[in-house]
């Protein structure tokens, strides 16, 4: 029935929601994403990246976050990619080249080119009630009562990476494939859930042949590569979010079935799988903590500065306690009245107010992937020249690799800061409301009933984007 | 057979170079390159571990090269007024060398230059200059 109604849906009436291209079928793209070689090499690239960033960690300036290439490729460099290019444009392109699990993967397998499906490792499953998102919520949570130190303190950083790769290394000998990656890694969870807004996907080019295909290799494996180590059934695949786009299933299918897509932006939210409230709350975790980030590093308000960097003990304490009852609780609870609203305002009985609460939430992604791209551009453009300091001297030993270091700190573009936030937002509200409507359609499948019901969502987004709108233009 | 120890040692060649690599390659670095210090100076405001080391010991006579690293978030300086040795500010993450020759045996004190904190005045420490 959903799948119906979306056949001929437009994006802001305008782009049609079905359009895909096959990037793997432009010349020479099928051919790269099919070497073994890829994408492990740029895994290994990135692994050099993040192994100079451990290190400085603990040689270099242990107190000067702006002088950290640690810090700075952390947080100026890969978080603002994340958010501005890779999560909304690629997917999860970034868990693609993700040198973070790689120790673990490489121990199951005992190859780091070649393929071997008879993995090691204790191969647990892991257990059906955490295979949601519930686990990386409350990490990816309890990661940010630490905010105030990881861009002071080049240690912390160093600690919360050091965290994610052991945990990486001793789950994936617990359990089977990418069961970290999954459920527990702090990254993940965003990623995922804001990949359904992405305009790649991975995606099989023609169901039939895979009905067809009776070894179904892309999930067991063969010669040419892994049994999808996402744990997926890639032939049906129909969302982004759990897909770590490792390209294992364009090297198994001996059709060349699969497809790399680009697609108009968030098709996947109208997708009805595997939707829940870890999901639900990990959109509101995601607003909760933009808004606090923001009011925390930009905000005039010192108080609270000093309590995110955990000036007194106290202090840090109340930060955290405000922090995750907004998250958890306030947010949510915000979000629940207005679904209620709209439930009221259909006039449909049928429809149980849980689906109500947990379908809506879903067009709180693009607004909330919008305001964390205009909260990126308030890092970038007046951070960005730190850059090509700690390029050149990323141990703050007084090296000057490539002649950059003494580039003074010089803001980019910054009068135009609030003008760009500002277009970000409003794009970002724009599309969430045209999806509310689609998602309130989807839910409430009649027409009048479902415009009735979108008029509380409606109200709600407009006062997000107004809110945002004040706290980012000060 | 021969084709799978080739691939083998390929991999481990790269695996290496991404994870060693960058660790030696570092030190080795940062090793010829301080090889004709004297001694390095971490700086950092009192409350947070002061100069460290404190107390350094020169030969007199011979030139002295030392490195004065400011790993604090706030802006420092060194100086030792009895020899005239005064790097200026040193901002936070910066560093800077100071080179001289010490022409008389004694105790000298360095210290702060700048208000770093409301400890700036325990910010010192002592350079020994022996007669061999
Ligand atoms: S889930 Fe986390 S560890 Fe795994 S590939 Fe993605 S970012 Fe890396
Ligand atoms: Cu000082």
């Amino acid at each position: 029935m959903s799948e119906q109604n979306s056949k001929n849906q437009r994006l802001l009436g305008l782009f049609p929601l079905n359009w895909r291209f096959d990037l793997a079928s432009l010349p020479g793209v099928r051919w790269l994403l099919k070497q073994r070689w890829f994408p492990m090499i740029v895994i290994l690239i990135n692994m050099f990246i993040f192994i100079v960033i451990l290190m400085s960690g603990i040689m270099g300036g242990f107190s000067s976050g702006n002088y950290s290439f640690g810090i700075m490729f952390v947080w100026i460099l890969w978080w603002v990619l994340l958010m501005m290019l890779l999560v909304p444009v690629l997917s999860r392109t970034w868990c693609m080249m993700c040198p973070l699990p790689s120790f673990g993967e490489w121990l199951q397998r005992l190859r780091i080119f070649g393929v071997n499906n008879k993995l090691g490792g204790l191969n647990l499953k892991w257990p059906r009630r955490l295979s949601n998102m519930w686990v990386m919520n409350f990490l990816f949570l309890g990661t940010t009562f630490f905010s105030g130190f990881f861009t002071v303190k080049p240690l912390v950083t160093f600690y919360l990476l050091g965290g994610i790769i052991v945990m990486g290394i001793v789950l994936s000998l617990i359990f089977e494939k990418r069961s970290f990656c999954l459920y527990v890694c702090p990254v993940s969870g965003f990623q995922g859930l804001y990949a359904n807004m992405a305009m790649t996907e991975i995606r099989v080019k023609d169901p039939n042949i895979c009905a067809k295909h009776k070894k179904k290799t892309c999930e067991t494996g063969n010669k040419k590569g892994y049994g999808c180590p996402w744990l997926l059934e890639p032939h049906s695949l129909k969302r982004n979010t759990y897909c770590g786009m490792c390209l294992e299933c364009f090297k198994t299918c001996p059709f060349d079935n699969m497809a790399f897509n680009i697609r108009p932006p968030g098709t996947d939210l109208l997708v009805n799988e595997k939707r829940g409230l870890d999901e639900a709350w990990k959109s509101f975790i995601m607003i909760a903590i933009a808004i606090m980030f923001y009011v925390a590093m930009m905000g005039p308000w010192g108080w609270i500065k000093d309590w995110v960097r955990g000036n007194t003990l106290t202090g840090w304490l109340k930060f955290i306690s405000v922090h995750t009852a907004f998250a958890l609780v306030i947010i949510p609870g915000i979000f629940f009245v207005f679904s209620f609203l709209s439930k009221l305002f259909s006039g449909s009985k049928e429809v149980r107010l849980k689906a109500v609460f947990v379908n809506l939430s879903y067009c709180l992604i693009p607004m909330g992937l919008a305001s964390w791209i205009a909260f990126s551009f308030g890092f970038l453009l007046p951070n960005g020249s730190y850059i090509l300091h700690i390029l050149s001297d990323p141990f703050a030993l007084g090296w000057d690799l490539f002649g950059t270091a003494n580039i003074p700190w010089t803001p980019v573009a910054t009068g135009w800061l609030v003008p760009l936030q500002f277009i970000t937002l409003f794009a970002g509200y724009l599309v969430a409301a045209d999806y509310g409507y689609k998602l309130s359609l989807q839910t409430y499948t009649d027409p009048a009933a479902a415009k009735r019901g979108f008029i509380p969502l409606l109200v709600l987004l407009t006062l997000v984007v107004i809110a945002f709108g004040w706290l980012y233009g000060g | 057979m021969s084709k799978t120890i080739i691939k083998t040692i390929i991999s481990a060649v790269l695996v290496l170079a991404c994870t060693i690599g960058p660790i030696v390659a570092a030190l080795a670095y940062e090793s010829s390159r301080t090889r004709d210090l004297t001694a390095e100076i971490l700086a950092r405001a009192p409350e947070k571990g002061n100069y460290s080391p404190r107390f350094v010991t020169v030969a007199f006579g011979q030139k002295v090269k030392l490195r004065v690293r400011n790993i604090d978030t706030v802006t420092h300086g060194f100086a030792i007024p009895a020899l005239e040795v005064d790097a200026g500010e040193i901002k936070a993450g910066q560093y800077a060398v100071l080179e001289f020759t010490p022409e008389k045996p004694g105790k000298y004190d360095f210290y702060c230059t700048t208000w770093c904190s409301e400890f700036h005045l325990q910010m010192r420490g002592i350079l020994e200059v022996t007669a061999r």
